[in-house]
């Protein structure tokens, strides 16, 4: 490891800009890691944190700035970071399960003699790479038995090379428990007392304060502010986080009516535990929260998409059987899922296959598909959502992701759900469609649907919602009324419960 | 079609919104006469190097050998539009062929029950595939791996490795009989292939197929039960191929625990050739059709030009190799072309 003094910047992103199409995600964004420091890079999800680590990893070249590794420029490539120095933890692990501990540190890089491996070789240079992270682990257990506490180790050990500079590392404390989380953190204080240049990006507060000695927040592609930890709190730090003019409110101020769908104790071991909630008509509830909160689970747990291990779920009164997406569709559920390509689209049917999806039985009388009622079917959803398409027999890839996803609500509009489940159906549209979008899920509760909304924006969430219920862990952190919403409130239970 | 979806919906391509629906169709029907352009040109240069072969009974010798692969075909193209596979169907074939002859024979059966009950065991075959497929999630792979070896070893252990005759004489009417001058089995085939193409493109069974090959998660979010959609299509498969079984039995005259051996291999060419994707989701009958044409059109020129008969697999695995890669290159062509056009079309000024 280099001799570095505290203090001096070892990376340095220099006024650096990164769009992808339709997003601008960083904006003259400038970042620094230093020698012995611990930096938290914290943000709302999109603020540009996943994207300031690939630029640092070498993933990404800048559109303009430059990033540089004590001095020199450094390559869009993660061969090239990796040997400037520059070791990156992911946060998906990339262990081969197969292998043991030992053969993984030295993945690709097997060491030979006369052409074949040379096992003491190996296990000299795995000891080597476990000495600075995990000493007392077994280099001969296998990938697959580690726990993903040690696994997480066993990526630290090998992404740090003699002459690693800087330590990157995105959300390495999700899977983990509270005690393997204290563990993983005595390995980073050592790490950083030998001079190493820490990034580290967690969604939870606590976990911050506990480690970081530097707080950077981004919020919208933008840096926001670099302060040392100690002059900071958390209501400071959620203020960066969330302090932008909030947009109009538009609300659905209807009475709500009767109770519609009745959650009660819901619970699957490591997604979700103990939720209860209940949604009347006419009524927006938004679960709100940060991405792996269990929000999504939840919904789906709802529909039936997936089982869950305890609770009920009933809709105007009568339980859904758990696991059975037919019996919430029958019932009156509808189902806007979160990923619209892998949940929602067969991306090789025309706009009107899809459309009409959710409805063929009422389509088919007899078995034969009736193409007249299909057709009345997507000219009513175009009308009433204003879906643009060259035709309803073009391919639904060559709508955009905004009359995409209206083709998905028409779907389920069709079948005049009593209660419509929208998991992030603004995700990947223009601001135009999203604001359709918005639009539509406030008539729709005007007109006595009872709404599901799960959002991660937080103008969304504001804008929409009757009632918030703020998920983090897996569990519902608290209940903020219309009157009670404000974002410091909504981030807060987000992000400390 | 395949080739739009290979961009994927999360790149849109928004300027192809313009692009008007003529040239769109036209495009795609271009797709789709490509087979048709390569058994057309492989046809004139056989017409030139061999006289006989615009004869009106090699002709007829052509479509008629190609009909049992046709029907077999039919049915693999089912499992494949669901992403699954069937390599059972060549010894399902078998099965069928020894039953039908061989109830008869033994056990006083007429022919038309024993052929019922050869119909039936295909069916039965599918259904146990397309349940381990599904409920114990064994890779279809794997499921008619086992399958195809096991229905096979039945045929053997029923017919006790012999060929089984006379076959019932309905058959041997069946094969000669003609309807307004043509083979009656090349009717039926044709009809066939009619009646798989109205199921497919519509019936509501064959848009719930599309749509569990095309995304098997959305399908069933949007209340398709996709696990009995896969298993009915198996089932279609084992009984098209005990359909066939009972054809083989009319040409061979006799019941063969021999016949379709490798037969599987040839059908899944034909409806990949045929333009199906083996990702499921996207395919046509009539693609498979041509597929299989132009493989009884290879077959017809190893005979016609007197191909040694020891070079007859490696000409077939050249054409089925230059066939799938002329395939794959003429969509990338036509995908190319569309962008292009599309492109150019962003850069015009909109009305």
């Amino acid at each position: 490891m280099n001799e570095a003094r505290p203090a001096d910047p070892v990376l340095v992103a220099e006024r650096v800009t990164k769009a992808f199409p339709g997003v601008l995600a960083l904006d003259d964004v400038s970042f620094e890691a230093r020698a012995g420091e611990v930096n938290a890079l914290v943000g709302e999800n999109g603020a540009g944190k996943s994207t300031l680590i690939k630029l640092m990893a070498g993933f990404y070249a800048p559109d303009s700035g430059e990033i540089r590794v004590g001095g020199a420029p450094l390559l869009a490539d993660p061969a090239a970071a990796h040997n400037a120095g520059v070791a990156t933890i992911h946060q998906e692990h990339h262990l081969v399960p197969g292998m043991t501990v030992a053969e993984n540190l030295t993945l690709g890089r097997w060491p030979t003699r006369y052409g074949f491996l040379s096992r003491r070789e190996m296990m000299r240079r795995a000891a080597a790479a476990l000495d600075q992270v995990a000493p007392d682990l077994d280099p001969l257990k296998l990938a697959r038995q580690l726990s993903p506490a040690e696994g997480q180790l066993v990526e630290i050990a090998r992404a740090i090379a003699e002459e690693s500079r800087v330590l990157v590392m995105d959300e390495p404390t999700t899977s983990l428990s509270a005690r393997e989380v204290r563990a993983l953190f005595e390995t980073v204080r050592r790490l950083r007392s030998r001079g190493l240049a820490i990034v580290f990006v967690s969604h939870w507060l606590e976990e911050v304060f506990e480690i970081a000695d530097r707080v950077t927040v981004l919020r919208d592609g933008r840096l926001i502010g670099s302060r040392p930890a100690a002059g900071l709190d958390h209501a400071g730090v959620i203020r960066m986080m969330v302090g932008r003019d909030v947009e109009e409110v538009t609300t659905a101020s209807t009475p709500p009516g009767d109770i519609v769908l009745d959650v009660e104790g819901l619970t699957r071991e490591g997604a979700f535990e103990n939720v209860s909630f209940a949604v009347r008509a006419g009524e927006i509830v938004t679960l709100a929260g940060l991405v792996g909160a269990g929000r999504s689970e939840v919904v789906n747990a709802i529909f039936g998409a997936e089982a869950y291990e305890s609770g009920s779920v009933r809709l105007a009164g009568a339980r859904l059987p758990p696991g059975d997406p037919n019996a919430a569709m029958a019932a009156g559920l509808g189902y806007v899922p979160e990923d619209r390509r892998r949940q929602a689209l067969v991306p090789a049917m025309s706009v009107r296959s899809n459309a009409s999806l959710a409805r063929l039985e009422q389509c088919s009388p007899g078995g034969f598909i009736d193409f007249a009622a299909e057709q009345r079917l997507v000219e009513e959803a175009r009308r009433a959502l204003s879906i643009r398409m060259s035709s309803p027999d073009a391919a639904i890839t060559t709508l955009s992701g905004g009359n995409q996803q209206k083709v998905v609500i028409a779907r389920w509009l069709a079948c005049e759900p009593k209660l419509l489940i929208l998991d992030e159906p603004t995700k990947g549209v223009d601001v135009g469609a999203k604001a359709e979008i918005s639009e539509i899920i406030v008539r729709l509760a005007a007109q006595g649907r009872a709404i599901l909304l799960v959002s991660s924006e937080l103008p969304e969430v504001l804008a929409l919602s009757d009632r918030v219920l703020v998920m983090r862990a897996g569990r519902i952190a608290g209940e903020l009324s219309r009157a009670a919403l404000s974002p410091e409130r909504i981030m807060t239970l987000a992000t400390v419960g | 079609m395949s080739a739009k979806t290979k961009t994927g919906p999360l790149s849109p391509r928004p300027s192809l919104l313009r692009r008007p629906d003529r040239a769109a169709a036209a495009i795609e029907l271009l797709q789709d006469l490509g087979l048709l352009l390569v058994i057309a040109l492989g046809a004139i240069a056989l017409g030139f190097l061999s006289p006989v072969f615009f004869s009106r009974l090699n002709i007829e010798n052509l479509l008629f050998s190609s009909t049992i692969v046709a029907v077999v075909a039919i049915g693999e193209t089912f499992v494949i539009l669901v992403a699954g596979i069937d390599l059972s169907v060549g010894a399902v074939l078998a099965l069928s062929s020894v039953l039908a002859v061989g109830l008869v024979n033994d056990y006083g059966l007429p022919p038309a029950a024993a052929a019922a009950v050869s119909l039936g065991v295909g069916a039965l075959a599918g259904l146990v595939n397309g349940f381990n497929v599904t409920r114990f999630q064994i890779p279809a792979l794997i499921a008619t791996l086992a399958m195809m070896t096991a229905t096979r070893g039945l045929a053997f252990i029923y017919s006790g490795g012999q060929n089984i005759a006379p076959v019932p004489n309905v058959y041997i009417g069946v094969q000669a009989a003609r309807i307004g001058g043509a083979p009656a089995i090349i009717l039926f085939t044709l009809a066939l292939g009619a009646v798989a193409h109205v199921v497919l493109t519509r019936t509501r069974f064959g848009r719930s197929l599309y749509a569990t090959g095309g995304n098997p998660v959305a399908a069933r979010l949007s209340g398709i039960r996709t696990n009995r959609i896969v298993i009915l299509a198996y089932m279609i498969s084992g009984a098209l191929a005990a359909l066939g079984g009972l054809m083989i039995t009319a040409r061979l005259e006799a019941g063969a625990a021999t016949a379709g051996q490798g037969m599987e291999l040839t059908v899944i060419s034909a409806v990949v050739i045929g333009g199906v994707s083996l990702f499921g989701g996207e395919g046509k009958i009539a693609g498979v059709l041509l597929g299989v044409l132009l493989l009884g059109l290879v077959q017809n020129a190893i005979n016609l030009l007197n191909v040694p008969p020891n070079y007859d697999y490696l000409v077939s695995g050249l054409v089925i190799a230059i066939a799938a890669g002329l395939d794959v290159y003429r969509r990338k062509y036509v995908e190319v072309g569309l962008r292009k056009r599309s492109n150019a079309a962003g850069t015009e000024p909109r009305k």
